[in-house]
């Protein structure tokens, strides 16, 4: 078997290296990757939650009294008084069978 | 000159000499100081950061945000990294809402900072952008600024509880903050790496509230509407659950915009609303015979300390005639046949004088001396609702124990509060406070608010058409700075909804209403029944309709005079049920000729009741079920706004 010369071990020293240099790299750049898009989704999910939550508030003002009202009233419509609302009897509660 | 060995001598050694001084050196820095170096670098490179935990959400009783957290941002440019900076200037100044003048001089600095906070949607064109630097910050948001703001608070800079349940909660709401360290370069700005977390934050807890949005709108509505109206310095509304103890709405305002929460800390004389109480001790301790009389004394009633007047005198009256017209003379010529202690005691057992418990921070406990403090007249002006102070809070608390069968209960904010992951931790239970009276005196203490609410009561502008109110008006001088304020009143009314099996107990006060009357059957009971009838129309409000439908609109009780005579035998009360006759018609509706009633037998309720509205006429329903037969009957001539009465039956 012949034997590995000297310029043969630093290659293979040089190559262990390179990799060593390459798996540290590479890891490096996949978590920087990683907290990029955790840091994109993290935006994108505040974005979400804020606009939600405007849309929230939009539609609260909108169904607010104090929206719908004049303008239920503008267009001829009132609050009905309590003789005119009628609440239909339910029958009673059955007791749980036993 | 020396010698050339001698010369290469001393050269060797100073060489010798500093390197020694170079390892000894070093060793000091490394072995000696080495830790210290190594804090001081990293402490260069890393920062420890604190992660903010998200503060808990507070609901409404139907789950309706009230108070949320937000992750807003700071903004930060760098403008000698922006790629187009005129483009990429008007761009910012259009998200951020900046002048463009103010804009342009912030970036000729080395670094523009922009505190905001702005919304994620603000910044998010932002974020493409070279140069703009985002921080985000989270932060307490509000859907409704003005909704129930007294009660719910605020959240200071500081990110802490400042005022109202916000403060109350806050070791509730506002979760541990977690830490992380991260990576800076030379000139500390963070590394665009990933944090090293040392310890996540855990979110607060949600708390669901037992305010109901919609009634909380149509209480702030009906309050700021009056006020404006009337013209008045402030009020407060309370609505409360009677058999639960669960606030539904509580709205206070005030003559220029104030925001405090004067329905639990500040107190008012409650004038004829506390004449309940003096008859409660009488009833209780049976001091009034059935329909006995005492004199009107034509209006005028001299005690030694004082005169007692009426506002409209009879000639003579019941226990029962002197609630329903709130007659001051007649109820302190009762309230002598109490001895104070037996007062004091009906008064503190309603609450009076101690806070409610309500959870709500610096909640007063209104002022209630002891008897051994009374003067002379203080028998009398506690038996009329003087010398006594009370929040609306603790008299709306009072009057759900009337309308609980007598049983206090503490009131409470605090329906359920759930951890992160949204197991309940923690459900209200009603808590009872004490039995202030027995079910029976309650039943007819309703019995005398109910006749307030009659032809003739005081209440009589609160009364529903097809739903009996137990109510009671107060109309009571205003103490200022220590003084009764000369024509100054603070109006009141309090409800229950129905008068039969309360569900809904409805406080209200104006203070110092200018323009109109100031009285409170012409101020506060309208705007009651205003509030009641949103209420009802109102889809979800939290009011049991299946218990309304079933006891409302025709269950009427003989007045608390006759009950006594009637019931005396067995100790039953009877239920007279009637047909309920045709309220007063607009003249339009009255020339309107008769028609026929349409035959709706076998019908749903539901559709029956369709049908019958949209042929003009109202709808009274006995029973459950299909309709078995009308009264007027199918065919029958009617007038267009009379009632038809719908007997229903199970369908078999």
């Amino acid at each position: 078997m012949a034997r590995v010369k000297g310029r043969h071990w630093l290659a293979i020293w040089l190559v262990a290296l390179l990799a060593a240099l390459w798996a540290v790299i590479a890891r490096q750049t996949a978590s920087l990757n990683a907290a990029r898009a955790l840091t994109d989704l993290r935006a994108e999910r505040a974005g979400l939650e804020g606009k939600r939550d405007e849309l929230e508030r939009r539609i609260r003002t909108a169904s607010s009294r104090a929206v719908l009202l004049p303008r239920a009233q503008k267009l001829g419509l009132r609050l009905p008084a309590d003789t005119e609302i009628i609440l239909v009897p339910t029958a009673p509660a059955s007791p749980p069978p036993r | 000159m020396a010698k050339p060995a001698v010369r290469l001598g001393v050269v060797q050694f100073g060489l010798l000499g500093v390197l020694a001084v170079l390892v000894l050196r070093a060793a000091q820095v490394q072995l000696l100081e080495g830790r210290r170096h190594a804090a001081e670098a990293q402490a260069q490179r890393t920062e420890h950061v604190v992660l903010d935990a998200r503060r808990g959400t507070l609901f409404d009783r139907h789950g309706t945000a009230l108070a949320l957290t937000q992750e807003t941002y700071h903004v930060g440019i760098a403008p000698n990294e922006l790629r187009d900076p005129r483009a990429d200037a008007g761009l910012i100044a259009r998200r951020l809402r900046l002048a463009p003048r103010d804009l342009d001089k912030a970036l000729r600095r080395r670094y523009a900072w922009f505190a905001g906070p702005y919304t994620a949607l603000d910044v998010e064109p932002l974020r493409a952008v070279r140069g703009v630097h985002l921080e985000p910050v989270l932060r307490r948001f509000y859907p409704s600024t003005e909704f129930a703001r007294a009660v719910i608070g605020r959240v200071g800079d500081d990110g802490l509880g400042a005022s109202g349940l916000e403060r109350l909660l806050d070791s509730l709401l506002a979760g541990s903050p977690g830490s992380a360290v991260v990576l800076k370069d030379r000139a500390g700005r963070e590394y665009e790496s990933p944090a090293r977390v040392i310890a996540q934050p855990i979110p607060g807890n949600d708390v669901v509230l037992t305010i109901d949005a919609e009634l909380q709108e149509i209480a702030q509505r009906a309050l700021d509407d009056a006020l404006d109206r009337m013209d008045a310095e402030g009020g407060d509304v309370v609505m409360l659950d009677p058999v639960t103890g669960e606030a539904l709405a509580i709205a206070s305002r005030h003559k220029g915009g104030g925001a405090r929460p004067s329905a639990f800390t500040e107190t008012f004389e409650p004038g004829s609303l506390a004449k309940i109480f003096a008859a409660a001790a009488l009833v209780s301790l049976n001091r009034v015979r059935p329909g006995e009389h005492v004199s009107g004394e034509g209006g005028k009633y001299q005690l030694p300390d004082r005169l007692v007047t009426d506002e409209h005198p009879l000639p003579s009256l019941t226990l029962a005639d002197a609630i329903r017209v709130s007659s001051n003379i007649a109820l302190v010529k009762f309230a002598t046949r109490l001895e104070p202690d037996e007062q004091y005691t009906m008064l503190r057992a309603f609450g009076f004088g101690a806070p409610t418990g309500i959870e709500f921070p610096a909640e007063s406990p209104g002022k209630l001396r002891l008897p051994k403090d009374w003067t002379r007249p203080s028998q009398a002006s506690l038996a009329i609702g003087y010398e006594l102070a009370v929040t609306p809070m603790q008299l709306a608390a009072a009057y759900a124990a009337i309308a609980n069968d007598g049983v206090l209960l503490q009131p409470t904010l605090i329906r359920e509060v759930r951890d992160p992951a949204g197991a309940v931790r923690y459900r209200h239970r009603p808590e009872p406070v004490r039995r202030a009276v027995t079910a029976e005196v309650a039943a007819k203490l309703r019995d005398l608010l109910r006749g307030v609410v009659e032809a003739g009561g005081t209440g009589e502008r609160a009364a529903l058409a097809n739903f009996q109110l137990a109510a009671k008006t107060g109309t009571a001088r205003r103490v200022v700075g220590g003084r009764y304020a000369p024509g100054q009143y603070t109006a009141s009314f309090a409800a229950l909804f129905p008068a039969d099996d309360p569900q809904l107990v409805v406080v209200m006060k104006i203070d110092n209403p200018q323009k109109g009357s100031y009285f409170a059957a012409q101020t506060a009971a309208p705007v009651t029944r205003s509030m009641l009838e949103q209420a009802l129309a109102a889809r979800t409000v939290a009011l049991d309709r299946a218990r309304l439908s079933n006891v409302a609109p025709t269950a009427e009780r003989a007045p608390f005079d006759e009950i006594k005579e009637i019931n005396e035998p067995d100790g039953v009360v009877p239920y007279v049920v009637t047909i309920p006759t045709p309220a007063p018609l607009p003249d339009s509706e009255r020339v309107q000729p008769a028609r026929a009633v349409p035959d709706v037998t076998g019908r749903p309720l539901r559709e029956a009741a369709l049908l019958l509205h949209r042929r003009g006429f109202r709808v009274v329903v006995k029973g459950w079920g299909v309709v078995h037969h009308s009264w007027p009957a199918a065919g029958d001539k009617a007038a267009a706004g009379s009632t038809v009465t719908l007997f229903a039956e199970p369908r078999h």
